[in-house]
């Protein structure tokens, strides 16, 4: 059985995934605890103080309606993650239940199932984000949607790979003869040896998510106004960078060092795996 | 089906640009299937928040004497369609109005000025109009100005069997006659106290008769000649040696260079490259601002963003609910936030303080009151508040409007739950048209009549709040026909009452156009249609 003990230490003796750790682990605080960290209310506009430099009492500087910008990356944080983590999430499930079984089950069900995934991923992740948005309006659940339905075949793909050279294998053929049930066969025999290849791509797909919901954002077509979205900060600072940089850089900021640090963390999931 | 399609499209683009001002109400009711597509398309992309500067409303003054000198370069948009009947967005009007003369036109104050006609008479009745024409005027291929001329441009305009936008504008005139070589007389069915206003309609630049491909032959009577267009590249002008106006243009050399996007052009103005930008947005104007050796220039537009409510049912037909909404909303801080303190304050009028002789400040708007509104919204039966989509094309500095509404009404209990759209969306299908609660904006007109015609009165087209109100409507018929100037003030006063209040729309602000040159430019008037900016009165 896995030792977590040995894990842990393989995990943080390299200060590369510790550095990316860490950073997520500060962005997880700012979003569970944001409501009693932020100075402000991330919509809060205040008139005498537009397009404020940072200072003591803005330390990003506030935008221009005159919204604290540090409130609005903190809350923005607790956004970002709760759409990104539970998109992620609900994608590596349907993936991992599509893909596994699917893929062990074979035959006319899986050819079906893996040309239309083949399909969708024929499709650029943005092209197919920005047709379904068009589909269903822009909203915090249609986001979500997009999430799921851009990432559940690549997680899927993943899950059959992994499948497919394990389904021939000496164990499975035993499980088989036992007459176990499908059931045992799958999530008792097949899932745990996938899990490693699955968590790792999980951690991919979460950064990738992160971006994606920032790009969504940007392009002005996820989460509306005036909602702390980083995405939509890059967008509306954008105008007036000139003026105020830093509107844009605060934001920007955010999501490069997020996405960093869960890109760092995914590569230490990685490594620790493969030893 | 797909004809179809095209058709709504069409006419959705088309009614942008009735918005910004740059095509007729008629003229859009008129508007056939293709035809005007492509200058539509540009026209889309030019409406993006207006602006405003001060300056003086006289005519300019400081016309040389001497000969043509120096090279004049101006940013523009890229203009599409060339043909004066079917221009309509800036850059093409602005080409356009360079290379042809209008009869009349209307000054920075919306004052009717001479061009072509040097004067004019209006019969007692207001059926008849008498417009004397300029003499010595020639064509840029030598041949003289006649009566015919123009009377032959206002027939192919108003020709219903081409199909031309400006048909329905013109429609009301009964007959155009030349009066000998030099005088036109129009004659019309009921008065149109606004004639001379529909006479310098954009599109209305005087042709050569008979002229088969008004898109290619640039044969006007204009301060400027064509010297080489490059499609979607720019076009060079160089001075009109026989213009009939003496001292115009300033300068020999006119190039008009095109920019797909206005942070490009204000990056060419303070790279050297164009001395003029005619039209940008309001972060753009503000660091041009605070760039030394360049003058940003803010002209007043009636140009507005409108806030609208249903009247005509839930929650809208409550008189309370109309009330609450204007206690809850602070202008001045709209202003401030939204437009930079660039334009005017709005009073829930599009009377705007630029028509000085009809905008009043004699009903008091009341001072903002969220907790009264709050009670106004108990009494009408929403003692929780009220939940509101709130839709607001993707436009100009149109979200942040309605982002600061939300907040400010959210004091008062209503939540607002705003919802961007790409014009494309808000405007698609009517859906404008149909959404409770909008956002919309309106370009600036010379006269204010048509804001009420069409946006206001039971019925009116785009009478998007759904408003009908007997007395409105009979005030605004008065304000239309008359030909008493002190009875259509009296109107004007009246109507503005009624709109402060129980209008249910709010305009907070009115746009300032936003325009930039570098310093060593001088008699430069912007215009709150920038496209009717005369560049033949400025001197390098």
């Amino acid at each position: 059985m896995v030792n977590l003990r040995r894990i842990g230490r393989a995990f943080f003796a390299d200060p590369a995934t510790a550095t990316g750790t860490i950073i997520v682990m500060i962005f997880f605080g700012l979003a569970l605890f944001g409501p009693s960290i932020a100075p402000y209310s991330p919509t809060a506009q205040n008139v005498e103080l537009i397009r404020q430099p940072p200072s003591f009492g803005h330390p990003l500087g506030t935008d221009r309606l005159g919204r604290d910008l540090l409130s609005r990356i903190i809350y923005g944080a607790r956004d970002i993650l709760i759409l990104a983590g539970s998109g992620t999430a609900l994608a590596v499930i349907c993936g991992t239940l599509i893909g596994v079984s699917v893929s062990y089950l074979g035959g006319w069900l899986e050819e079906l199932v893996f040309r239309l995934f083949d399909g969708l991923l024929a499709l650029p992740a943005l092209l197919l984000a920005l047709l379904l948005l068009g589909v269903v309006g822009p909203s915090r659940t249609s986001v979500l949607l997009v999430i799921v339905v851009v990432y559940t075949p690549i997680v899927a793909r993943v899950a059959r790979s992994a499948v497919l050279s394990l389904k021939s294998r000496g164990f499975i053929e035993a499980a088989r003869m036992r007459g176990e049930r499908l059931s045992y066969i799958l999530w008792r025999e097949l899932l745990p040896l996938v899990m490693p290849t699955l968590a790792v791509e999980a951690a991919l797909r979460f950064s990738y998510a992160i971006f994606l919901v920032a790009s969504l954002g940007f392009l002005g077509v996820g989460v509306q106004p005036p909602s702390p979205d980083w995405g939509l900060m890059v967008l509306e600072a954008r105008n007036e960078y000139a003026l105020a940089p830093w509107s844009l850089y605060a934001p920007a900021a955010a999501i490069a060092l997020l996405v960093i640090g869960v890109n760092l963390m995914a590569e230490g999931v990685r490594q620790t795996l493969n030893e | 089906m797909s004809q179809e399609d095209d058709r709504l499209k069409t006419l959705q683009i088309a009614r942008s640009e009735v918005l910004t001002g740059q095509m007729s109400r008629r003229a859009f009711l008129r508007l056939g299937l293709a035809l005007g597509l492509s200058a539509g398309t540009t026209a889309l992309v030019a409406c993006g928040s207006g602006g405003q500067t001060t300056q003086p409303a006289a005519a300019p003054t400081g016309i040389s004497a001497g000969t043509p000198s120096g090279r004049l370069r101006v940013a523009s948009e890229i203009p599409v369609q060339l043909d004066p009947a079917f221009a309509s967005s800036d850059a093409e009007i602005l080409i356009l109005n360079h290379v042809y003369d209008y009869l009349v036109d209307v000054d920075a104050g919306n004052n009717i000025i001479p061009r072509l006609a040097r004067e004019w008479t209006v019969s007692d009745d207001g059926l008849t109009y008498r417009l004397t024409l300029a003499d010595g005027v020639t064509f840029h291929d030598g041949s003289p100005l006649t009566a015919s001329d123009v009377v032959w441009t206002f027939n192919r305009l108003r020709d219903a069997t081409l199909q031309l936008p400006t048909a329905d504008l013109y429609a009301n005139i009964v007959e155009i006659t030349a009066d000998g070589d030099t005088a036109v007389v129009f004659t019309l069915a009921e008065p149109n106290p606004f004639f001379l206003y529909d006479v310098s309609d954009n599109h209305a630049l005087i042709l050569r008769a008979g002229t088969t491909d008004p898109a290619t032959t640039f044969n006007g009577t204009g301060p400027f000649r064509v010297v080489e267009y490059r499609t979607e590249n720019r076009i060079d002008l160089a001075a009109n040696p026989t213009y009939f106006q003496t001292g115009k243009p300033a300068v020999a050399n006119l190039e008009i260079i095109f920019f797909a996007d206005q942070a490009a052009a204000v990056d060419a103005l303070r790279g050297g490259q164009v001395d003029l930008v005619l039209r940008m947005s309001t972060p753009l104007f503000q660091t041009l601002q605070q760039t030394p050796g360049f003058v940003a220039v803010q002209t007043p537009t009636n140009g507005f963003d409108l806030v609208r409510l249903r009247s005509d049912r839930e929650p809208g037909n409550k008189p309370e609910v109309i009330r609450a909404l204007k206690l809850a909303t602070d202008r001045e801080a709209i202003f401030r936030q939204v437009k930079a303190g660039l334009g005017a304050v709005g009073r829930d009028s599009p009377i705007g303080p630029l028509f000085s002789a009809y905008y009043s400040e004699e009903t008091p708007l009341p001072p903002r009151d969220p907790a009264a509104a709050r009670e106004l919204l108990s009494a009408a039966g929403y003692p929780d508040g009220l939940k509101l989509d709130l839709h607001v094309p993707n436009s100009g500095d149109r979200p942040d409007l309605a982002v600061v509404l939300k907040e400010q009404w959210a004091e008062a209990g209503i939540d607002v739950n705003v919802i961007v759209e790409p014009e494309s969306v808000y405007y698609g299908d009517n859906g404008w048209l149909e959404v409770n609660l909008g956002i919309t904006g309106w370009g600036s007109r010379p006269v204010p009549q048509f804001y009420l015609d069409v946006m206001l009165v039971s019925g009116a087209v785009w009478n998007e709040s759904h408003f009908s109100d007997a007395e409105f409507d009979a005030l605004a018929a008065t304000a239309r026909t008359t030909l008493d100037e002190a009875e259509r003030t009296r109107a004007y006063r009246e109507i503005q009452r009624i709109l402060i209040e129980r209008g249910p729309i709010i305009i907070p602000y009115f746009f300032a156009q936003l325009s930039a040159h570098r310093e060593g430019i001088s008699d430069y008037v912007a215009k709150a249609f920038p496209g009717r900016t005369d560049l033949s009165v400025i001197a390098v």
